[in-house]
């Protein structure tokens, strides 16, 4: 149970592109070809092990119909990492794309990583948009791409793992403020909401809150940070080194 | 909206308040139109004074102009502060009531609150500015501002939600309050959480992803716990706001592994002096916190699965420290036996875990043994008491082990004279007079019943001893005993509690156990018993019973295997046709459906009632009802020829059931028996595991010795270095004898080169022998023989010294001769020149030859000294050379000795991994062996499968094994 680092994620992208599927499929290992429809969002989580450590991924399926739109936006600022997913058999699919990911880089923090999913490579028949579409778009965008299968289970372990080896590797540059001593740069939508002037006694009050966590990351009870050997000793670390 | 009007003018005429409508009239326009900022500010001051008690009048007039000020003045945190504080005045009703409340009639007041929130939020884009008027960090600003949207909260929940909801940052802003530094806004912002959270699950999981679980669960550490105050109360309120009816968050709360910070929680401790009634409050909403993870309604999987975590981080154990602690408030108690009973409920590890639990007294006793006394015991709380069956109930179900253990402690060959069993006191209350443990215990009973065969079967043997001299009788028997003369016993309580109880135990028992049926059948008074039941005409009182009566001769019909000749299916379908009537017999076994409390009962596993007298029906009960009602009615309008056609199909059926009976219990075993051998193979597994660490580390010991054995003898080689510059560096043990060899060929060289030396000095020996042989020749000079070297040396130099000398008297002799010759010669030489010249030449002669000689002896020392510094250089070199060899001589004994104990030291470690070796080809064995079993056990499942796969499954046994 015990990990080094938690990251969240949510998986976004129009109605029926699989997004329940590939969390099933990550988390159960299995696939359920009759799908409820997603209600608002749904809960999902699996331990995973990067570089040796292991890493706690908790998942936020989201429903993709537009009704729900306003909800999922409430997800993107405490996540970590995305996956925005298409059909690869459903052209509007792949076009929704811009909106998606519009809507993402406006609430989430600069920070998350976007792993572009084309999704359903199984159904080659009725494909309708071509892998090179795929790779361009993630390219023009900079987002990772990749195809997958949550039937076939091809590819869905890849997508979830090297979403969070991206974000480890981002922790490892020193992206992400793990150590929650200064905090990061404020994003602007951020910006609005704090205020303009503090008082010196209220800086504490303006740090927390925009630590590692927010940016859906948390340090696990397991892990010491380099440097701070007295971080064991310190008893409190242990509950959540971050934040 | 008129009413109010009316209510607002009769007060407008009674007295000042026209002015005061006046007054407020010119704050507003003051407010709106000023250009002042600080003339607008004192008009806002003004109508947060007034906003109390002319409420309505500044509601009605102000609202626009005060969200108009929110808008524009937003610079200014003081005139925000007054505008938000006149808000809440109007919308709150708590804000009035708390003021000197004129009002009679608090509907009124109530009914203001809500029309001014409408108000408020017939525009959406107020909540939205309130949202964002939030971020202002002063706190005459945000406190305000959250009592405001509090309580538009309380009074518009839904409308207010859906507004937070579609707004981008909206509930994680409000998240942030809980980080507030200042108390009063953390704790006001949990109160607005809990409003947020009210019933809207999109809401709550977004609180929870802005991880609420971890935020609220260190507020309650903070506040210590159930040891806090209110805050910790608000908390626990927010959690369970978060978690209840939503499956999602209960998911992710336990997927954060938070169930085990809920394990302080419960860490109360055996002081018994503190229990106020805030401390009693936040336990109940923590074991209800508890509850709301496993309950009963739960997906069957989420709920097990925090079964599972509450074991393993030891709440379990930690609630049952509670459950048998002295001096726990009764409905703590109560609350806590209802709670362990949801976390054990239908988890074996759990229910294992329970029955091993004792309570604290001596001698020790069973919890359940200590649970069932109060379960039996008048004089405890009703609620205690169904606490207590409810915990039984869950500790039974599904739980066939605990079952058995059950009806055991009543067996004839088992029972226990000397303690209190179970099985006693269910049979105590059973028997009692009080209809209330007659139905608990009857309930309970029933369930160590329910869906096992094998203890219905095994109840049958029960023997009652009921009074001295008389025969013993059935347990089954008495418990018919009872129902029939039920009307003779005086029983505090009621009379059909009791009869209902015991005729649900007999429905149980005798359901799916043909048996029982027959036990039941052989007594002959017990069907005319039912039958009068039924048919007679009784009060509505009775009508359950009756119903209960009319279902037990039904079961009989149906599990009946005619086995009995005067009490077959056919006759006892007779009888009813005959004494009751189809009609009326189906009739009176629908009492039991139609009855309210069944439904009730029907609802969920625990057992709640408003009151003693509606404990009727039992959950499980209600079930197993559902299903007999319908195959009853149908085995009653049967005929006869339908029947047996059915009988012979069911013959066949039953035949072809018994076959997969006996395949189900064959694979049932097997199951069992490879749930065991993959058990063993697991812990074998990890032993191999664990030995092979064990190995690894005796390995990486065994390097480590040896590294360290090196490095002394690399620290050996530099010490004897520095005592002895030739000491040689024989540094490893393999190059040891190498280094030997290397020595004893540096050896033999120099005793070669010692002989060779040798051979030179004999050679030069000879040489000398043969020049004295010359000087012997030429001058007589007697030399003795140097054939010795070395020591003859010097006696040889003497020698010739002497000789020397000798020679060098003689030359000075003949000198001083020739000279005096020369005299002579010269002398003479003036009278003979001739005789002179033969003189001369003769001298010359002997001039010549005392010259050569001279030369010679010259030569000859030269040679003597450089054959003499020759010996003595060779002398020196053996003198190193022996001394070497001797050095190397010790150093080869010390190599041979370290070769000896290293060698030793090897052996030993080598018998050290010859035996782990040894242990790993045994466990590999039984490894090997058991690979083998489980592959056979899994062939066997497919019954058609012959002998002929044995080679291949010793092959996947053997690959099994490998592995
Ligand atoms: N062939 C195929 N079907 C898929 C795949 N993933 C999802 N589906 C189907 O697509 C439909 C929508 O999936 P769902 O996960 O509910 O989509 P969501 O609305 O994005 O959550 C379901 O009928 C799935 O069976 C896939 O990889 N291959
Ligand atoms: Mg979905």
């Amino acid at each position: 149970m015990a990990y080094a680092y938690l990251f969240k994620y949510i998986i976004i992208g129009d109605t029926g592109v699989g997004k329940s599927c590939l969390l099933l499929q990550f988390t159960d290992k299995r696939f359920q070809p009759v799908h409820d429809l997603t209600i608002g969002v749904e809960f999902g989580a699996r331990m995973i092990t990067i570089d040796g450590k292991q890493i706690k991924l908790q998942i936020w399926d989201t429903a993709g119909q537009e009704s729900f739109r306003s909800i999922t936006r409430s997800y993107y600022r405490g996540a970590a990492g995305a996956l925005l997913v298409y059909d690869i058999t459903r052209r509007d699919t792949f076009n929704h794309l811009t909106t998606w990911l519009e809507d993402a880089r406006q609430h989430s923090n600069s920070n998350m990583v976007i792993m572009l999913i084309a999704n359903k490579s199984d159904l080659e028949s009725r494909r309708e948009v071509k892998k090179e579409e795929g790779e361009a778009f993630a390219r023009e965008h900079g987002l990772v791409f990749m195809e997958t299968s949550a039937k076939t289970a091809s590819n869905v372990e890849e997508a979830f793992i090297n979403t969070a080896k991206e974000i480890y590797e981002k922790i490892q540059e020193g992206v992400f403020d793990i150590n929650n001593e200064t905090p990061i740069p404020w994003i602007p939508s951020e910006l609005q909401w704090r205020p303009v002037t503090a008082r010196s006694s209220d800086l504490r009050q303006l740090q927390t809150g925009d630590s590692c966590e927010a940016n859906g990351i948390k340090i696990g009870p397991q892990h010491s940070t380099p440097g701070s050997p007295g971080s064991h000793l310190g008893g409190q670390q242990a509950g959540g080194g971050c934040c | 909206m008129n009413f109010l009007r009316g209510v607002m003018g009769g007060q407008q005429s009674a007295g000042p308040q026209p002015s005061g409508a006046e007054t407020i009239q010119k704050l507003c326009d003051r407010a709106a139109t000023s250009t002042l900022i600080d003339d607008r500010r004192d008009a806002v001051r003004a109508l947060k004074s007034l906003s109390k008690k002319y409420r309505y009048e500044v509601g009605s007039q102000a609202l626009e102009i005060l969200l108009n000020v929110l808008q524009t003045d937003r610079s200014d945190s003081e005139i925000i502060g007054f505008a938000l504080d006149t808000l809440y005045n109007i919308v709150s009703n708590e804000a009035e009531e708390a003021a000197e409340c004129e009002d009679e009639n608090p509907q009124v007041s109530d009914d203001l609150g809500v029309h001014f929130s409408e108000l408020f939020l017939k525009q959406q884009e107020n909540i939205t500015l309130l949202l964002s008027v939030l971020e202002e960090f002063d706190f005459h600003v945000r406190w305000p501002g959250v009592k405001l949207l509090t309580t538009l909260l309380k009074q518009q929940g839904p409308q207010v939600q859906q507004i937070v909801l579609v707004s981008p940052m909206g509930v994680s802003r409000l998240m942030d309050l809980l980080d507030d530094s200042r108390e009063v806004i953390r704790n006001d912002g949990l109160l607005l959480l809990q409003q947020l959270t009210k019933s809207n699950a999109a809401i709550q999981k977004i609180v929870a992803f802005e991880n609420a679980f971890e935020r609220l669960l260190d507020i309650n550490a903070e506040e210590g716990n159930s040891d806090g105050g209110i805050v910790v109360e608000d908390c626990l309120l927010l959690l369970q706001n978060l978690l209840k009816y939503n499956n999602s968050n209960q998911n992710f709360f336990k997927e954060g592994s938070y169930i085990k910070r809920m394990k302080p929680w419960f860490e109360v401790g055996d002081d018994n002096s503190g229990w106020s009634a805030q401390k009693v409050t936040n336990l109940h909403l923590m074991l209800q916190l508890v509850r709301v993870l496993v309950s009963p309604v739960n997906p069957p999987g989420a709920t097990s699965s925090c079964q599972k975590s509450m074991f393993q981080c030891g709440l379990l154990q930690q609630l049952c420290i509670i459950l048998m602690a002295t001096g726990v408030p009764a409905d703590i108690l109560t609350e806590t036996i209802n709670t362990v009973s949801e976390v054990i409920r239908g988890s074996q590890v759990n229910q294992d875990y329970f029955a091993s639990v004792n309570a604290p007294s001596n001698p020790p006793r069973p919890a359940i043994v200590v649970l069932l006394m109060s379960m039996v015991n008048e004089r405890q709380p009703f609620v205690l008491r169904c606490a207590v069956l409810y915990c039984f109930q869950c500790f039974l179900y599904k739980n066939q082990k605990g079952q058995g253990e059950i009806v055991s402690t009543l067996l004839p060959s088992t029972i226990d004279a000397t303690s209190l069993s179970a099985g006693q006191l269910l049979c105590g209350g059973l028997f009692s007079t009080d209809s209330l443990s007659n139905w608990c215990a009857a309930v309970a009973l029933a369930h160590a019943l329910l869906d096992n065969f094998t203890q219905k079967e095994q109840l049958l043997r029960v023997q009652l001893a009921t009074s001295i001299g008389n025969p013993p009788v059935s347990l089954l028997q008495q418990c018919t005993n009872i129902l029939s003369q039920g009307d003779k016993i005086n029983r505090r309580g009621s009379k059909v509690q009791t009869r209902v109880g015991l005729l649900m135990l007999l429905c149980t028992w005798l359901t799916n156990c043909p048996i029982a049926v027959t036990h039941f059948l052989h007594n002959a008074a017990n069907v005319p018993f039912l039958t009068a039941q039924i048919s007679e005409n009784l009060g509505e009182e009775e009508q359950l019973v009756q119903g209960l009566c009319a279902l037990l001769l039904g079961i009989c019909i149906y599990y009946n295997d005619n086995s009995l000749e005067n009490a077959t299916k056919e006759k006892l379908k007779q009888l009813i046709e005959k004494r009751i009537g189809k009609e009326n017999f189906i009739e009176k076994l629908g009492f039991i459906t139609k009855h309210e409390y069944y439904s009730k009962a029907a609802q969920k596993p625990q057992p709640i009632f408003s009151s003693p007298d509606h404990m009727m029906f039992d959950h499980e009960f209600t079930k197993l009802v559902k299903e007999l009602e319908v195959v009853i009615t149908k085995a009653i309008y049967k005929s006869s020829e339908e029947d047996k056609k059915e009988e012979e199909v069911k013959k066949s059926l039953e035949q072809h059931d018994n076959i997969i009976s006996r395949y189900k219990s064959v694979i049932r075993e097997q199951d069992l028996q490879l749930e065991e051998l993959k058990q063993t193979v697991t812990t074998f597994q990890t032993k191999n595991e664990q030995n092979q660490t064990i190995i690894s580390q005796q390995q990486a010991q065994i390097q480590q010795h040896k590294d360290q054995y090196n490095l002394l003898k690399v620290q050996l080689g530099k010490d004897s270095q520095h005592h002895n510059v030739h000491t040689s560096n024989a540094q490893m043990n393999g190059i040891q004898s190498e280094e030997v060899l290397r020595l004893r060929e540096e050896i033999e060289e120099l005793q070669k080169q010692q002989e060779s030396l040798r051979g030179e000095l004999s050679d030069k020996d000879s040489l000398i022998e043969s020049l004295k042989q010359t000087q012997l020749d030429s001058q007589t000079v007697q030399v003795t023989g140097v054939s010795e070297p070395n020591a003859e040396y010097k006696k040889e130099l003497e020698a010739l010294r002497s000789q020397l000398h000798v020679q060098s008297a003689e030359i000075n002799r003949l000198q001083a001769e020739r000279t005096e010759l020369l005299q002579k010669i010269e002398g003479k030489a003036s009278d003979s020149g001739s005789s002179g010249l033969s003189t001369l030449s003769t001298n010359t002669e002997w001039e010549e030859k005392i010259a050569t000689l001279l030369q010679e002896i010259a030569s000859l020392k030269g040679e003597l000294k450089a054959a003499s510094e020759e010996g003595s250089s060779l002398r020196q070199q053996l003198d190193t050379a022996q001394s070497t060899a001797a050095i190397l001589q010790d150093e080869k004994l010390q190599l041979h000795q370290d070769i000896s104990e290293s060698k030793k030291e090897q052996d030993d470690l080598l018998v050290l991994l010859a035996d782990q070796d040894q242990k790993i080809f045994g466990l590999k064995k039984k490894l090997k062996e058991l690979g083998q079993l489980v592959e056979e056990e899994e062939d066997d499942d497919d019954l058609e499968s012959g002998d002929d796969e044995d080679e291949d499954e010793e092959d996947e046994g053997g690959r099994e094994g490998e592995n």
